[in-house]
């Protein structure tokens, strides 16, 4: 299915990684580069940028685990920094909420601001949204956008080929609206 | 492939190497094995098959897919000639595919012809503060034949559209299925008087030369075609090579010297086999067709104490001058579902402002297509994203549901000024995977270029509004830090102190050293120049075979 990457020798660590992904979220197994703390608060992080509501949110589509993976694998060089922004997310926590050891025991709207503060200051807060996008809409063989979650959202249907007319506006008979 | 390929020995003298299987050294391959000479391709990546390539996103832009990896072909940027080059992170900043085919098997394959005045447009103007914008040596009807070649042997399906040079022929393949960003194109130009038509793209709308047509899947830009009816070289050329029984295409070889001789005559490329094993293959003439990044670096890569400035620059002209042409987008939201994903990248063009307008105060000029974002990945990155709206949460979550399937990109495509200080060179630390110097990038837009990107962009929103968008915005507009397109590195031009190639490919200095890829460019066109690049290698490959036959090289 990744036939490129296959034959530039990226395969068996996108199927390692792959499977350990898939298996994670089946069996509850902790992950394989993130601290057990690290994912919590990484997986709360995730689920304020794409929360769940009416329909399926960063959560549900395992987005902890694409990073994690990806973190192990295509992605290693960016562990140091993504580790290096949520230490200082649990810091901000700890300094500033007496008892708690991190971003996961935040209330949901207190979550929102520390997201936000963090976000005013840079660092690597852009990394990591990154990260979560491509963990809620990637094809799902890199582990993340479970049940393709991620693409329902969009409204992205997939199929292999698709015929005329794709939308709206290209369906016969309507040149001629103003 | 079922027939026995032709392999030929390393310390056998073949007629011609051309490095590169891309736009240009498919369409060469082609050519000068179907005239007959033995022909070896170097190509640095690996040979995949249509089968291979995968609707996946992340794998062809992040991990590695088509582009490799920026472990594996690292490279640098700064934007002037005094800053530090930094290296590219998290996604390569020149994107080109590396594979059997080149960039042609991953382009959105926009095949616009140059128009008569992009040849010669320094003549019209003059000079120009800033830019050595110069004439080229040919004129639109010299090269008017070898488009048609192209439209007809590598595959374009289109109509004649207004504005369009005049064509000797018509366009083997009716257009592509008008989408409906394409529709409220043609929608918006009609409200504001200007014209519209069908884009010309290589893909194929019915079947042609044996090949299948387009079945819509939708991943074109960044992707690699699996039924083979994008016209990549890998699916129209390099068949055709490979069946003279003359030709060998030898994948997964990286080149890193031209060997030349006492006499400035090139007898050797030097590359690291799959196993990493220096090779050197013998040939009686080169054909350079790595692209206008890789071209020159090759050459400053093969410098030797009688070429210290590195092989055919005699005229200090290699790697300067790069051009990537200008490109700016917009998004515009819409009541109703489009759907862009489905279905080729771009469908309609508006020409209206392809030539220089003094009146607008700016050099330049360029076309606008209707197109959709780069996939759902980019959309949902940065794409999509309102610039007064957030980026995550709530409002973020609801606001992709509703604009992803109801967007159009509308962007500008045009001019970029050659100048000198623009440049590709060699990086002093970084290397490559292979252990060759990387390329380090110099680049700065030119102010009139900007101010083209901020008009196209002003035409592209006034478009989205005339044709009903609920809400349209574009992106701040700044000088470019990504780019897939290479243009100008290696100039053609009639006079060797000013350019690098002659106005048949072959280099000033070596008389056996031909080079043909986007670096031959000498203006940039209006933002599309796989078609002209094309084109020049038919035209190359002509006059190259007449060269050999006549025992001129």
């Amino acid at each position: 299915m990744l036939g490129g990457a296959w034959l530039l020798g990226l395969e068996p660590a996108f199927e390692a990684a792959g499977h350990h992904a898939r298996r994670a979220l089946a069996q509850g197994l902790p992950a394989r580069v993130l601290t057990p703390r690290e994912t919590l608060d990484l997986e709360a992080v995730s689920a304020v940028m794409i929360p769940t509501d009416d329909t399926p949110g960063a959560r549900e589509a395992g987005v902890v685990h694409f990073i994690d993976r990806a973190l192990e694998t295509f992605f290693a060089p960016y562990l140091p920094p993504v580790r290096g922004w949520l230490a200082r997310l649990q810091d901000r926590v700890r300094d500033n909420h007496d008892g708690l050891d991190g971003f996961a025991d935040l209330s949901e709207a207190t979550q929102a601001d520390v997201l936000r503060e963090m976000e005013a200051e840079g660092g690597a807060f852009g990394l990591v949204r990154i990260l979560v996008m491509l963990g809620m809409f990637s094809h799902p063989d890199h582990g993340g956008n479970r049940d393709q979650v991620g693409w329902r959202l969009l409204g992205y249907e997939t199929a292999p080929a698709y015929q005329p007319p794709f939308g709206y506006y290209d369906a016969p008979g309507r040149e001629g609206e103003p | 492939m079922s027939q026995e390929v032709r392999r030929y020995r390393t310390d056998e003298e073949v007629d011609f190497v051309i490095v590169g299987s891309g736009a240009a050294g498919g369409v060469l391959a082609k050519e000068l094995s179907t005239a007959g000479f033995s022909v070896v391709v170097l190509e640095q990546g690996p040979y995949l098959r249509p089968y291979q390539f995968a609707h996946d996103e992340l794998g062809d832009f992040f991990t590695g897919g088509l582009i490799g990896t920026l472990a594996d072909h690292p490279h640098s940027w700064r934007q002037r000639p005094e800053d530090e080059a930094v290296p590219a992170s998290l996604m390569p900043q020149l994107f080109y595919a590396k594979a059997v085919g080149g960039s042609s098997l991953h382009f959105a394959a926009n095949y616009w012809r140059f128009r008569p005045v992009d040849f010669r447009e320094r003549s019209l103007l003059g000079p120009i503060s800033g830019s050595s914008l110069v004439d080229w040596p040919l004129t639109y009807e010299e090269l008017e034949p070898y488009y048609t070649k192209v439209d007809w042997e590598v595959g374009v399906s289109g109509a004649p559209g207004p504005g369009d040079p005049a064509r000797s022929r018509p366009y083997p393949t009716p257009p592509m299925h008008t989408k409906s960003a394409g529709m409220l194109m043609a929608r918006g130009a009609r409200a504001l008087g200007w014209t519209s038509a069908p884009a010309p793209v290589a893909i194929l709308s019915r079947p042609h030369n044996g090949r299948a047509a387009c079945i819509n899947c939708g991943y074109c830009w960044g992707h690699g075609c699996e039924v083979g009816a994008k016209s990549s070289t890998l699916a129209s050329m390099i068949p055709v090579a490979e069946a003279t029984g003359n030709c060998e295409i030898r994948d997964r070889s990286v080149v890193h010297r031209i060997e030349v001789d006492a006499r400035d005559r090139v007898r050797r490329v030097v590359y690291l086999d799959p196993d990493g094993v220096e090779q050197g293959q013998r040939a009686k003439a080169v054909v350079l067709a790595a692209n206008g990044a890789e071209t020159p670096r090759l050459l400053f890569l093969s410098e030797t104490s009688r070429h210290p400035d590195g092989l055919a620059n005699s005229s200090g002209k290699v790697g300067k001058n790069l051009m990537f042409n200008t490109n700016v987008g917009t998004i515009g939201v819409f009541p109703e579902p489009l759907n862009e994903y489905k279905g080729i990248k771009a469908s309609q063009v508006v020409m209206d402002f392809y030539d220089t307008d003094p009146a607008r105060g700016f050099y330049g000029g360029g076309g606008i297509d209707a197109r959709s974002s780069v996939g759902h990945l980019f959309f949902a990155m940065f794409e999509g994203l309102h610039p007064d709206e957030p980026s995550w949460g709530p409002e973020f979550k609801s606001r992709m549901a509703r604009t992803y399937t109801r967007h159009a990109s509308f962007a500008g495509h045009g001019t970029s000024l050659p100048r000198e200080r623009n440049t590709i060179s060699l990086d002093p630390e970084l290397k490559d995977a292979w252990g060759r110097a990387a390329v380090r990038v110099t680049y700065e837009d030119h102010p009139d270029d900007i101010a083209l990107m901020r008009f196209l962009q002003a035409r592209a929103l006034d478009l989205l509004e005339a044709a009903g968008a609920e809400e349209a915005w574009g992106p701040p507009v700044g000088t470019q830090t990504i780019s897939a397109h290479f243009l100008g590195t290696c100039r053609m031009g009639d006079d060797p102190a000013e350019s690098v190639v002659d106005r048949y490919h072959r280099s000033h200095d070596i008389p056996n050293l031909f080079i043909c890829d986007g670096s031959s460019l000498v203006t940039s066109g209006r933002g599309q120049p796989t078609m002209t690049i094309q084109a020049l290698a038919f035209r190359a490959g002509e006059h190259i075979a007449g060269f050999a036959r006549r025992g001129e090289i």
